[in-house]
């Protein structure tokens, strides 16, 4: 009844995120009386983040105020305090501008000439509040609201100073002129940029930890299908890959390493401040996001506890602001192609191929000459399955705004045609943003997301001997087509008595089997925050995250080597979360900043499921929709899940003189999969950082604008473990018997065990610094990374019956450097801006259970049998693990090295043969403007990481199952007048293990993005802007990789990395887009 | 200065009450939060469980399970492929060569190792929890564990076969990690104890078509004493179930007709003594019959994978009678390895939707086969063949033919024309025809000594002596530490 109570009393509160409408959210209290007003105005500024601008030749900031307000909005505070005097202000952002009533009128006039003008910032909008000052005297004014000014008394040789904060200054020559106008530019120092951090934000300045922050105009300026894709390469100690190319497939995210074993290792994804996972921010399109922050050390991830430990991925979405209505409005059309074709045998080849083999192993020849001698190239398999896909993207915003109320109301459509025909990705999703104050000390903030996900795969991957599209595709005989004469399709498996019996028609399947993933994905986060005074902020959250996804698959009667055969699951996540915090932010004397923050917070997570299936329908008509009517219904089933997670946490910021910075942090998660007694986990954390630049004595050192150094320690976790993990439960099954199916009870295989947390350690050590007027930024960190208590399974003796059992045992290091640096070298009506970003990460397995080796990533392709990672103390995480060859026999078969010296090939003699973890990644944008031009490009690469090539195990060794082959295999095999061919004889029973052969080196450098816009101004038609371009990505690769290509992890789990398995081909896209703003 | 120090104080205790009711928020909160954190699966709890006839019916049922996974894996595949009539191509041609079992082998095998260890294990659970269950009668509670007990010396007897001496794991050590590796004779110890207590316990009809009755106890002893060369024992345990008149053989006049014995829709047969179903269900399926059928010939629905062949110049294949209708099982079939290839379409289903997916059973125990240990047993018994035992093998030899197996045909075999050791070898050569892709030739071969000589004699290979057992998986000895790899592993590995 309690429980419930509080749930009642939580969830009927709401709650708010309010991070840019600050001059409406910001309330303070002043009671002053009697003092001077340039003290009144400093005393504003240390509570807030406002900061006042005037020229105090105009301005008389000595005279003496009163004011007394309580809890007031800045607007209400300064009408308190400037009444009675003759001065005005204005708001602009966090600026407030002073000037007299008459900017004008109270100038004084002397014998010299005057200028006049207009200052305007690039786009062309006028800038009030510009101080205009004639250098070497006091002689100046501010532009009025439509930014015009005008100077008397102006010499003739003078020189005017025009600046304004947040614009660059400009120094003009008034010799000969009268009228000078003016265009500001803005200045992009960035340091005083707000970033959000967790369960808040911080001025970047104010940062201890390792936070990379991106805007929404470098999402934009990569044309991808997500804000993953966009992300890739672009932040040092943040390896993004794609699991393959398929429309809507996953992402692996790692930052800064592998920590885990037994749990997942993608960072934990907060969007509008609640946590949740990759596939909801897939749901999102770039243009519904704000901005994105990525937490990298402990000192940043600590916060979250037991979720921290692989960093993490804030997502804001886009706010309302204050403003009149702006509708920014994008379309954009691509074209996919696939980026490279294999080169594959033709029919003639492919028969001569097979004739050989044929006659190695003492077979009669089957192609006859004649046959060959009519034969051509042949039906080209991958010309039938790859098309040119387009890919569409449509998105309306819409930001409005007064000062109670703000909102942004976002809409999409995303369609992606993928290249392997009939796979496709559609997204549609709706983002709606609102805040409302209710009164001066309360407001509300409502965020939610709704989007649907449609996806029709065909990306399955792997499948041996030409089984699988792709498999199938490579596979299939050039010398036959899809199609039997009569029109049927051609079943490959019987069209030569020696072929594969795996084999597929790629194109049968393509079209009679069908894979639907539909899913309705729903983020709601509501709040309510209360400033009973101005410091204090107490913020009640709660929210939903639903994901229904509906998954469907349907072989028709036509489907060649079965029935028909559908079924159809549905399973719903659901997440409820509510947050308390109360955060309290003061500066002490002007020189103590503080801002303390406590919370509590409940977080639970239920899925359940239900599928059904059938084989053999009568009628292909009713596909998946009718299970009922199938000839043997499926065996229906349903599961239950649910884990909840309850935590308090604490942080500690504070500032000295802008100089000295400490945060300490603090957070107990409480998670119900672990066993009793090791439920909780605690997770601290400390950072210091020292900003040299700000000392007195640093005041003189020319060139550097800007340094601090960075220092940080923090435990953050990692859950690992699945609901249920520790409990002792029966799993249900059926066994047959003369008279049907009988239900079955026993326990799993996995021996469940007494668990707790698995921990991460993190030290970093970092500095910023700013040079050139902070025209050039460089960041670099270096890290230790400890993961104790690793959970990782540990083998059972196979008798038990049980085969494994998971333990708290292990130990694993990540230790790497960081290096990014961002410059503007050149800036005028020529201007580039150019980041790079390095990143070093060497990850060592420290300890293991009794030093057992794990092995990772069965593989079973007939052909090889075996596992071909390796996780060993003392080494990379998922080492490759085979055979070295050692040249061919005689007789022209694959040789073994025979390392343990027995005379004999055992699996003793397996040894390291790759590394899947790559030395470095790096990535390079340059972004050049000229006028109305704007030229980008990304160029994003790995160095060092191995592949696996298991496609090519089956597609260049397995002979005698007529499979088609790449034309090298043809043409560079052993004979006994080539024996040191790239391939061994071609027979039908090769000596194939997983050797080094398979292991290449998937080093690449990619031209990942390259776009060329024009940007028209159309203010005078009333529009703002509008932006034309031609985008093209992954137009250029420089690989050694002989595959379809690089970028590729087809297990997509931590311990089989880098290993490629007929996998979806990435494609290459050119698109043409329009960007309006309204 | 004095009115601010007023504003901070007003302001503290507003604070104050703020994070007074907090705090107490809070407070509310973690006290109930052990109830928030726990986990309350929508599961089943072993410790609660084995109570009711129902539970425990399910928990036996689950025994069958990992025995039915992938036995073309284990001896089934293997000790047919290695059989004289048969061969393999693809990954199954490695077996050819009776040099021993390659990385892929040696896989597949530890794979059925973990599955019959997994029988074993749900089995021990039944002994184990079973007499403690809270509503069950004495009678009922011991039949139960009478069939866990079969199901155990059944899986037990597959170990020692094919590995020798294994981990002895009971009732009494489930939780232990690391077990030594018995002897042959500790295993077959309590395959013999457990089958006495099954026999003695089981009911004379089984609970479920495919589960064992007390004949079926005594099948498996006579088997197990053959084996053990106890053919006294193993005669009579055979003569009892022959007496008890329970089981005839299917009486066939084609080839086509051996479907009403090992077909898919075969519900059962007055020869079924102990057989692990099948059915079309998704993950119920028989994948055995995929190796033998070819997607051409639309005998195993549209797939088959040929894995397992044979060839018209196969010498025994050569020398088997052409008007035995078991032969015809045989035919001939292009699969790519030249013009001589043969099919069997002994194990057949049309209508499987999928290449795991037959509904066929794997015939462990049939009639015939209980009257060849007899054959055998009484002949070695009597130091030379009996009428009993000549009747035996002639009902199983006169069915293959067309002919009444209950009475007496013209293709007999003559008592007089035998003695022990040619009746054995007639007996042998019976239970090859008989038992072709059953699993059990190897084993036949190996008992009798004859395997070797027999293989040279066919298919022209020397079986190298490390090949008549299986290597004990490398995860035993990596996890078991009574273990030791160089004592403790066999011959050739």
């Amino acid at each position: 009844m309690l429980r419930f109570t509080l749930f009642c009393f939580f969830f009927s509160l709401i709650q708010v995120m309010a991070l840019d409408s600050y001059s409406q959210q910001t309330r303070l209290t002043l009671n002053e009386h009697d003092r001077r007003l340039e003290d009144v105005l400093k005393t504003i500024e240390d509570k807030t983040e406002f900061f006042f601008l005037y020229n105090k030749d105009l301005i008389n900031v000595d005279q003496k105020v009163d004011v007394k307000v309580t809890n007031q909005t800045i607007k209400e505070t300064m009408d308190a305090l400037l009444k009675g005097t003759d001065i005005h202000y204005s708001v602009a952002n966090r600026q407030i501008i002073l000037s007299n009533v008459d900017n004008n009128s109270n100038l004084r006039i002397q014998q010299q000439k005057s200028i006049s003008g207009k200052v305007a910032d690039v786009s062309g909008q006028p800038l009030p509040g510009v101080s205009i000052v004639v250098k070497g005297s006091t002689n100046g004014v501010i532009t009025n609201a439509e930014g015009n000014y005008s100077l008397i008394n102006v010499s003739d040789n003078a020189i005017l100073i025009f600046s304004f904060v947040g614009m660059k200054t400009q120094e003009i020559t008034t010799k000969g002129k009268t009228t000078i106008d003016v265009k500001l530019e803005e200045e992009t120092i960035g340091i005083e940029e707000v970033v959000a951090v967790g369960y808040g934000t911080m001025k970047k300045s104010d940062l201890t930890g390792s936070v990379s922050s991106v805007k929404p105009q470098e999402l934009k300026a990569i044309q991808s299908s997500n804000a993953l894709q966009s992300l890739t390469g672009r932040i040092a100690g943040v390896n993004i890959s794609q699991n393959t190319g398929a429309p809507g497939s996953a992402m692996s995210i790692r930052i800064r390493g592998i920590n885990s074993i037994q749990g997942g290792n993608e960072p934990l994804y907060v969007i509008d401040g609640f946590p949740t996972n990759q596939s909801m921010l897939l749901a999102l399109n770039n243009s519904d996001i704000e901005s994105i922050e990525v937490l990298k050390d402990a000192s940043s991830t600590a916060i979250y506890g037991s979720r921290g430990a692989n960093g993490v991925v804030l997502i804001t979405t886009k706010q309302g602001k204050a403003k009149k209505t702006q509708i920014d409005f994008e379309t954009s059309y691509g074209v996919q192609t696939l980026r490279k074709k294999m080169d594959l045998m033709d029919a003639k080849e492919y028969a001569m191929f097979v004739n050989e083999t044929l006659a190695n192993s003492n077979l009669s020849p089957y192609f006859s000459q004649d046959v060959i001698n009519g034969l051509g190239k042949g039906f080209d398999w991958q010309n039938a399955l790859f098309h040119n896909a387009p890919e569409k993207k449509v998105s309306l915003n819409l930001t409005s705004g007064n000062e109670k109320t703000q909102f942004s109301l976002g809409g999409s459509i995303f369609n992606q045609d993928g290249i392997i025909r009939r796979s496709d990705y559609n997204r549609y999703s709706l983002v709606l943003n609102l805040n409302h104050a209710i009164s001066n000390k309360v407001s509300v903030n409502v965020s939610g997301i709704l989007s649907y996900v449609d996806t029709d795969r065909k990306d399955s991957g792997g499948g041996n001997r030409g089984a699988g599209i792709i498999g199938g595709t490579l596979s299939g005989p050039p010398t036959l087509s899809p199609y039997n004469e009569d029109g049927t399709y051609r079943e490959l498996k019987t069209a030569y008595p020696f072929i594969s019996n795996s084999i597929s028609n790629p194109i049968n399947a393509l079209n009679e089997a069908t894979s639907n993933n539909k899913e309705n994905k729903i983020l709601i986060n509501a709040s309510v925050v209360y400033n009973p005074i101005s410091e204090l902020t107490v913020k009640i959250a709660g929210g939903i995250v639903n994901n229904d996804a509906i998954s469907e698959s349907y072989l028709t009667n036509k489907f060649l080597g079965g029935f028909s055969s559908a079924s159809m699951g549905s399973s719903r996540y659901r997440s409820l979360l509510n947050e308390n915090t109360v955060s309290y932010d003061k500066t002490f004397n002007r020189k103590h900043k503080v801002s303390l923050l406590a919370g509590f917070t409940y977080q639970d997570f239920v899925t359940i499921s239900l599928s059904g299936s059938g084989t053999g329908y009568v009628s292909d008509v009713t596909e998946n929709f009718d299970l009922g009517a199938a000839i043997t219904p499926g065996i229906p089933s349903s599961g239950y899940s649910k884990s909840s997670l309850m935590s308090a946490l604490t942080r500690l910021n504070y500032v000295y003189n802008d100089k000295y910075l400490a945060t300490l942090s603090f957070r107990g998660d409480g998670a119900s999969q672990y066993t009793e007694g090791d439920k909780w986990g605690f997770f601290p954390s400390g950072a210091l950082a020292w900003r040299v630049s700000s000392e007195e004595f640093f005041k003189d050192v020319p060139y550097i604008s800007n340094l601090k150094f960075r220092t940080s320690w923090g435990i953050a976790g990692n859950q690992a473990i699945g609901a249920y993990t520790t409990l002792n439960t029966l799993s249900s099954g059926n066994s047959a018997f003369g008279d049907g199916l009988h239900v079955t009870y026993a326990p799993g295989t996995r021996l469940p065990q007494a668990l707790k947390w698995e921990s991460t350690v993190t030290q970093n050590i970092g500095i910023d610094l700013g040079l050139f007027a902070n025209k050039v930024n460089l960041i670099a960190d270096y890290y230790i990374k400890n993961t104790k208590d690793l959970l990782n399974s540990v083998g059972l003796p196979l008798s038990m019956g049980y085969t494994s059992t998971i333990k708290n045992i292990g130990e694993m290091q990540n230790k790497g450097f960081e290096f990014g640096i961002d410059a503007n070298p050149i800036n005028g009506d020529f201007k580039w801006n150019i980041n790079f970003n390095i990143s070093f990460n060497k990850n060592t397995i420290k300890k293991l259970y009794n030093n057992q080796d794990i092995l990772g990533g069965s593989l079973d392709v007939n052909l090889v049998q075996d596992y071909i990672n390796i996780l060993r103390e003392g080494q990379p995480v998922g080492r490759f693990w085979g055979y070295i060859e050692d040249g061919y026999d005689e007789k022209g078969q694959i040789k073994f090295k025979d390392m343990d010296g027995d005379k004999q090939i055992t699996m003793k003699d397996k040894t390291y043969i790759g590394d899947p973890n790559p030395d470095f990644i790096y990535g390079l944008q340059s972004s050049m403007n000229y006028k109305n031009f704007e030229l980008t490009f990304f160029i994003q690469g790995s160095y060092g990481n191995d592949i696996f090539n298991v496609s090519s195990i089956n597609s260049t060794l397995d002979y005698g199952i007529g499979l088609n082959m790449p034309r090298e295999v043809y043409l560079n095999h052993w004979t006994p007048d080539n024996v040191n061919a790239k391939y061994p004889i071609l027979k039908v029973s090769t000596n194939v293990k997983a050797s080094d052969r398979f292991v290449e080196d998937g080093s690449y450098i990619r031209l990942k993005n390259i776009e060329l816009a024009y940007n028209m101004n159309l203010k005078k038609i009333g529009m703002d802007h509008v932006r034309f371009y031609v985008s093209g990505q992954n137009l250029l690769t420089i690989t050694g990789y002989s595959w379809w290509d690089p970028e590729v992890n087809s297990l997509g789990s931590a311990i089989s990395q880098g290993i490629d398995y007929y996998t979806y081909p990435t494609a290459k896209v050119i698109s043409l887009g329009i960007q309006a703003r309204f | 200065m004095k009115k601010s120090i007023l504003i901070y104080h007003r302001n503290q205790s507003g604070i104050s009450l703020i994070w007074g009711s907090y705090l107490f928020l809070i407070f509310l909160i973690v006290t109930s939060c052990n109830d928030l954190i726990e986990e309350n699966p929508k599961k089943i709890a072993e410790e609660t469980f084995y109570n009711t006839a129902l539970e425990v019916e399910t928990a036996v049922n689950a025994i069958y399970t990992p025995l039915c996974q992938n036995p073309q894996n284990g001896a089934l595949g293997v000790n047919s492929v290695y059989g004289e009539f048969t061969y393999g191509r693809g990954s199954w041609a490695a077996l050819n060569d009776y040099s021993g079992l390659n990385d892929t082998w040696i896989t597949r095998v530890s794979g059925w190792w973990q599955s019959l260890y997994l029988g074993i294990r749900n089995a021990n659970i039944v002994i184990k929890n079973v007499p403690n269950a809270s509503s069950l009668s004495q009678t009922q509670i011991n039949t139960f564990v009478a069939e866990a007990k079969f199901l155990r010396a059944f899986t037990y007897f597959h170990l020692v076969r094919n590995w020798g001496g294994v981990p002895l794991r009971t009732e009494n050590n489930i939780m232990e990690i690391n077990v030594k590796r018995s002897t042959e004779s500790e295993i077959y110890s309590l395959i013999m104890s457990d089958l006495v207590d099954a026999e003695t316990n089981l009911p004379d009809m089984p609970r479920l078509i495919g589960t064992p009755s007390k004949w079926a106890a005594k099948t498996l002893l006579a088997d197990v004493y053959l084996f053990l060369g106890k053919y006294d024992l193993a005669s009579q345990k055979a003569k009892e179930v022959i007496d008890s008149n329970k089981y005839s053989l299917v009486a066939v006049s084609s080839t086509d007709d051996f479907q009403k014995i090992f077909g898919p829709k075969v519900t059962t047969t007055s020869e079924e003594i102990f057989y692990l179903r099948y059915t079309h269900d998704k993950n119920q399926g028989n994948t055995w019959p995929a190796l033998m059928n070819h997607p051409g010939t639309g005998l195993y629905g549209k797939s088959g994978v040929y894995g397992v062949y044979g060839l018209s110049t196969n010498t025994a294949y050569k020398n088997w009678d052409n008007n035995d209708l078991r032969k015809g099982q045989w035919y001939s079939w292009n699969i790519g390895v030249g013009a001589n290839s043969l099919l069997s379409k002994k194990f057949i289903d049309p209508e499987t939707a999928s290449l795991d997916g037959g509904a066929n059973s794997i015939t462990w125990y049939r009639y015939a086969d209980l009257l060849l240990i007899y054959a055998e047993a009484a002949s070695r018994t009597n130091n030379g063949p009996t009428a009993d035992a000549m009747e035996a093998l002639n009902k199983v030899h006169r069915r293959a033919y067309g002919y009444n197996p209950a009475s007496s045909a013209s293709v007999d075999f003559k008592l007089a024309d035998y003695n022990l050791t040619s009746f054995i070898d007639l007996v042998l050569q019976e239970r090859g025809y008989e038992f072709d892709l059953e699993g059990k030739r190897w084993s036949d071969l190996k008992r009798t000594g004859k395997a070797t000589e027999i293989i040279l004699a066919v298919k022209g290979k020397t079986v190298a002596p490390k090949n008549y057992l299986w290597p004990i998986p490398v995860n035993e000895f990596n996890f078991n530490k009574a273990m030791d790899p160089a004592k403790d592993q066999n011959p050739g590995y």
